[in-house]
């Protein structure tokens, strides 16, 4: 249900620019340091992705979302979870590719 | 149902709460009435755990709870609607029913009129509305609204008025604060006045004339 629901969709679209800009900004850094760019490297991906999930939860409290959610039972943590799978399945999928 | 009982807040060496008691009972209409900064808004968000008291506790049906928050007591039943829009304004108001999971059975706040446009193209009346219409949906056990009226038309101020006392007729205990001193006399079952931080019930609130209870009433 909430998956499907169109908050969670706005989210994801949201996130997704996020995740675009963090892998941006990482594969910069990678190539300033001589590691290849769009390497999966798991601690990396680990403070990229808290940095997306902590300004995506800025704008949701921003906006009192938060209070949206609280209102159908739902944590903003629990809400979020779902992006961070896709996180790192998406930065997985493309250092394969890569 | 919820109260919160000697609720205390400390700012920068000012209290802004001191030992407040507010609770809100089934099938009754409650009234949190006090100036503006009187600490009516605070004192709602450390009942849903948006905010941490200096001293005191929330209770829920008598059981003292450590670490309250929205989304647990939302799962208990309870409906917050606080003094700032909350809904998201990508989305219609009917995205908003549906991520509820209710229809929209009962329009009696009319917010048909204006199902299916962005949240973020209503007016400040109808976007009121149907924060309210979206409370109505769930059917809560315990509604905690701040300032419900605010910016509405007289008109729409009766229709809020009689979903509220519709609600309290269904078993809900509804608990909201509002600035109005003399029109909450109208619509409050049981009334508590805020005044510097502390709270106390008052008896006879209709009969009395308000300078003999409400101090900030000039005399």
């Amino acid at each position: 249900m909430w998956l499907t629901s169109r908050l969670f969709q706005s989210y994801l679209r949201r996130f997704l620019l996020l995740w675009i800009a963090g892998k941006i900004a990482n594969a910069a850094t990678a190539s300033i340091v001589k590691l290849p760019p769009l390497a999966f490297r798991p601690g990396t991906e680990l403070i990229v992705c808290a940095f997306e999930v902590a300004v995506l939860v800025a704008f949701i409290r921003r906006a009192n979302e938060d209070i949206l959610l609280g209102n159908i039972g739902l944590r903003v943590s629990v809400a979020l979870a779902p992006l961070v799978l896709l996180h790192f399945a998406l930065s997985l999928a493309l250092s394969l590719f890569a | 149902m919820i109260a919160g009982d000697s609720i205390t807040v400390r700012l920068g060496g000012r209290a802004i709460l001191q030992s407040a008691y507010v609770d809100a009972v089934p099938g009754k209409i409650t009234v949190l009435v006090g100036r503006s900064g009187a600490g009516k808004t605070t004192l709602f968000e450390i009942l849903v755990g948006r905010r941490r008291p200096d001293g005191g506790q929330v209770r829920w049906n008598g059981e003292q709870m450590s670490r309250p928050s929205l989304p647990l007591l939302a799962r208990r039943g309870l409906f917050y609607h606080p003094d700032r829009p909350w809904l998201a304004t990508s989305l219609t108001a009917a995205d908003h029913f549906a991520l509820l999971g209710r229809p929209l059975v009962d329009d009696r706040l009319d917010t048909t009129a204006w199902l299916h446009r962005r949240v973020g193209d209503l007016s400040g009346g109808e976007l009121r509305l149907t924060e309210l219409a979206l409370g109505l949906a769930l059917a809560p056990t315990v509604a905690l609204l701040d300032e419900p009226f605010r910016g509405l038309e007289p008109r729409r101020r009766e229709q809020v008025a009689a979903a509220l006392r519709l609600l309290a007729e269904r078993g809900t205990a509804v608990l909201y604060a509002d600035h109005d001193v003399e029109s909450v006399r109208r619509t409050a079952d049981r009334l508590f006045s805020m005044e510097q931080g502390a709270t106390r019930l008052v008896e006879g609130f209709r009969e009395r004339p308000l300078h003999e209870w409400y101090h900030a009433w000039p005399r």
